[in-house]
């Protein structure tokens, strides 16, 4: 039900599946295009839609390319709370995916201990940026505004929390036979498949292959954080849970060395000497609003993030113009779910909701 | 690895279809190619240069002629390397990365009805994102959106 | 112990001398019918009261007891298609957790339309999912109600000048109630269900 729409049209013969073709394009909404009509800052509006359990994190996308298009840096206390809201997004993502995940297999009660969670991580986002899903707070060179005093202080609350329910969850899982007999040994796709079909995030990892973004490509103040990246043997259902627990367990762990460094460094949050054309590039004359044209700069920006569904790409090009001339955004939903005939192939038909689960798909991303 | 390592290396199997290989901050450098050399490059690019996993392919129209790029990974070198080759407007095609990497395969047909270029022999070239039957190519510079209605502040540009 | 100075109240009489409870000093508003109630044994309930319903109904008819019954059953067992289009979908999801929970007011979302009273559209509709939207209303039995969340379903939303979304899900199906928000909060969305079911409240045919 959070899953989006999108149509997986499966050749079965009984209850064995003999061929899939996924089928999307149903909340196809044309973002790359409209793009071409917005602002640099204005294009944050349509990332936080392209994917909305993750909308931070393509923000965070979109203004990394953007800054390297445009050649403008963040302030450190900018880049410290990119990654904390970051974080907090895998976290309220992957508690997103756990209760859809585990209602589609037939336990009701976790979807509401995920939902409660996830709830209260709203809560976060919604004092510092006032909403609760569609945030609009990054902006080229920087965040749109601070974090309120006290913030740390409920960031710290809400990660005690957060701690022990985990184990709770664990316990409702892993310990529950039902789930173990649907998951285990389901939904394979071993290493040299993921890569070759350019899957990537916890279906990589789920599979032995330590790669995370974070690690190998630092952007944003990831190389000043400790962590460790989340890995499990067994390419199956069962594993890509695991991994996902282990990445909230280690998203706190992060969390928790960011929320101190805020507290100690207070600072600017936005660049100081930004372009006049990026703050206010509309300036009103009596009646009428007019565009002003000064000189754009020529560009082209990539940027890679890991989002809480694998790796996310942006390509920006800038010609001169007040719009971007083109931008170009990589899913990894998308490649994904391309790979369905690997992973599906041979199972029975019940065994969709437990694998497209474990998939986490978020059609959003996928659609654009 | 150095977009000299790079250059090193593809210009003895490319020959002149390797036109450049620039720095490009983020990757390990930005190779422009000519498209008849195209399979050439990728099956080097994976096999001599160990950039197994291809995240990317893209087209834009720059409406004389299309650009379509490449992105791919390596985690030996853990980077990226872009890849980018021009072609022309009236004859858009090339040859498909998915014999090389199977993930090219969903962002050829994408890539194919957002910016109207033809991947020679891909296994599968038809709709992904649009309905069955959609003869517009919308990325293209000559597909224009609506206007949004007429509000009361107009905006002109100056 | 002394008795009290003064009787301030009636006294009150005997149990033997109550015969009709409508004896009962009972505080009544003015306009509101009041049936008369008789005590009565139980072989004789039966038919008084057969005679009592059917003369009620041949008076006031359908509009008095049947609709509102009705409207009564209709506006708090709402059940909606279990879909989601886009964001308003997390809201909508979010709104059948544990802080806003949806199933009290008797909304539980069902998997078929054929069991469905209500089509909540929350996301964009696009010309590719037309079609199959306007299939899914029609499969609906009817009494039916659309509810209109977010502003993509309204209007478009922030891609109304996209190339494939449709503007707004009234170009497709007649929408009852909108929520406007982007996304609307779950309050919202349970906002305007209880719009809905005071709509259905005013149901006369």
């Amino acid at each position: 039900m959070t899953h989006g729409l999108w149509n997986l049209r499966v050749k079965i013969d009984g209850e064995m599946i003999l061929d899939v073709d996924p089928e999307m394009g149903y909340l196809h909404r044309g973002i790359e295009k409209i793009s071409e009509d917005r602002h640099y800052n204005e294009v944050i509006t349509l990332m936080d839609r392209c994917c909305y359990v993750a909308g931070f994190s393509w923000e965070h996308l979109y203004i990394l390319s953007a800054e390297e298009a445009l050649g403008i840096r963040p302030p450190e206390r900018a880049e410290y709370l990119r990654v904390l809201c970051d974080e907090f997004q895998r976290i309220g993502s992957h508690l997103m995916w756990y209760a859809a995940f585990v209602q589609d297999i037939g336990l009701m009660s976790p979807f509401l201990y995920g939902m409660r969670d996830r709830d209260l991580v709203l809560d976060l986002f919604q004092s510092f940026t006032g909403a609760r899903m569609t945030y609009e707070y990054m902006r080229v060179g920087g965040v749109r505004n601070d974090v309120p005093s006290g913030f740390t202080d409920q960031c710290r609350k809400v990660l005690n929390w957060l701690t022990d329910r985990f184990v709770e969850y664990d316990q409702l899982c892993l310990g529950s036979t039902i789930f173990r007999e649907r998951c285990d040994g389901l939904g394979l796709l071993k290493a040299q498949d993921c890569v070759a079909h350019g899957v990537t995030g916890p279906m990589l990892r789920s599979a032995g292959v330590r790669r995370d973004l974070r690690k190998d490509r630092p952007y944003s103040a990831y190389d000043r954080v400790d962590f460790d990246v989340a890995v499990a043997d067994g390419a199956d259902v069962t594993a890509r849970y695991l991994v996902r627990m282990e990445e909230m367990r280690q998203s706190i762990r992060i969390l928790n060395q960011v929320v101190d460094w805020l507290d100690r460094h207070p600072g600017p949050v936005l660049a100081d000497r930004l372009p006049r054309w990026l703050g206010a590039p509309y300036a009103p004359i009596g009646n009428e609003g007019y565009l002003l044209k000064r000189n754009y700069p020529k560009g082209v920006g990539f940027s890679a993030v890991e989002e809480p569904h694998g790796e996310a790409q942006a390509y920006t090009v800038n010609d001169g113009g007040e719009h971007p001339y083109r931008v170009k955004f990589r899913s990894p939903v998308f490649a994904n779910i391309s790979a369905a005939r690997q992973y599906l192939i041979g199972y029975h038909v019940a065994d969709i909701p437990p694998i497209m689960g474990s998939v986490d798909v978020c059609v959003g991303e996928v659609d654009r | 690895m150095e977009p000299d390592d790079i250059a090193r290396q593809l210009a003895p199997k490319l020959g002149d279809g390797l036109l450049s290989v620039e720095p490009f901050p983020g990757t390990a450098g930005r190779v422009r190619f000519r498209p008849e050399k195209a399979l050439d490059l990728f099956r080097s690019v994976r096999d001599d240069l160990h950039f197994g996993h291809l995240s990317m392919v893209g087209g834009i129209d720059w409406v004389d002629h299309r650009e379509v790029f490449y992105v791919a990974w390596s985690d030996e070198a853990k980077q990226y390397v872009f890849l980018s080759t021009d072609v022309p407007a009236n004859a858009a095609h090339i040859e498909t990365a998915s014999s090389i990497w199977p993930s090219a395969n969903w962002h050829e047909r994408e890539a194919w009805e957002m910016v109207d270029i033809t991947f020679d022999h891909h296994p599968d070239l038809r709709h992904l994102l649009m309905p069955d039957g959609y003869t517009f190519h919308p990325l293209l510079r000559s597909f224009k959106l609506h206007e949004p209605e007429e509000l009361e502040v107009k905006s002109r540009r100056v | 112990m002394t008795a009290p100075s003064a009787q301030v109240t009636a006294p009150r009489p005997a149990a033997e001398a109550y015969r009709l409870e409508s004896e009962l000093p009972m505080a009544t508003q003015p306009g509101v019918p009041f049936i008369e109630i008789e005590t009565l044994r139980a072989k004789e309930f039966l038919p008084a009261a057969r005679e009592a319903l059917s003369s009620l109904i041949a008076e006031q008819g359908q509009a008095k007891v049947i609709r509102p019954v009705f409207n009564w059953a209709g506006r708090n067992s709402l059940f909606p298609l279990h879909w989601g289009l886009a964001c308003c979908a997390i809201e909508f999801a979010a709104a059948f957790g544990g802080r806003w929970d949806a199933e009290r007011f008797g909304v539980v979302p069902r998997s078929s339309p054929r069991q469905c009273d209500l089509m909540i559209v929350n996301g964009t509709v696009t010309w590719k999912v037309a079609h199959k939207l306007i299939t899914l209303y029609e499969q609906m039995p009817e009494p039916k109600w659309v509810i209109a969340m977010g502003n993509c379903a309204t209007g478009g939303g922030p891609f109304r000048t996209a190339y494939s979304v449709v503007p707004g899900v009234d170009k497709l199906v007649p929408v009852d109630v909108y929520i406007a928000g982007c996304p609307p909060r779950p309050e919202a969305m349970l906002d305007g269900i209880l719009k809905l079911e005071e709509l259905i409240r005013e149901r006369k045919e």
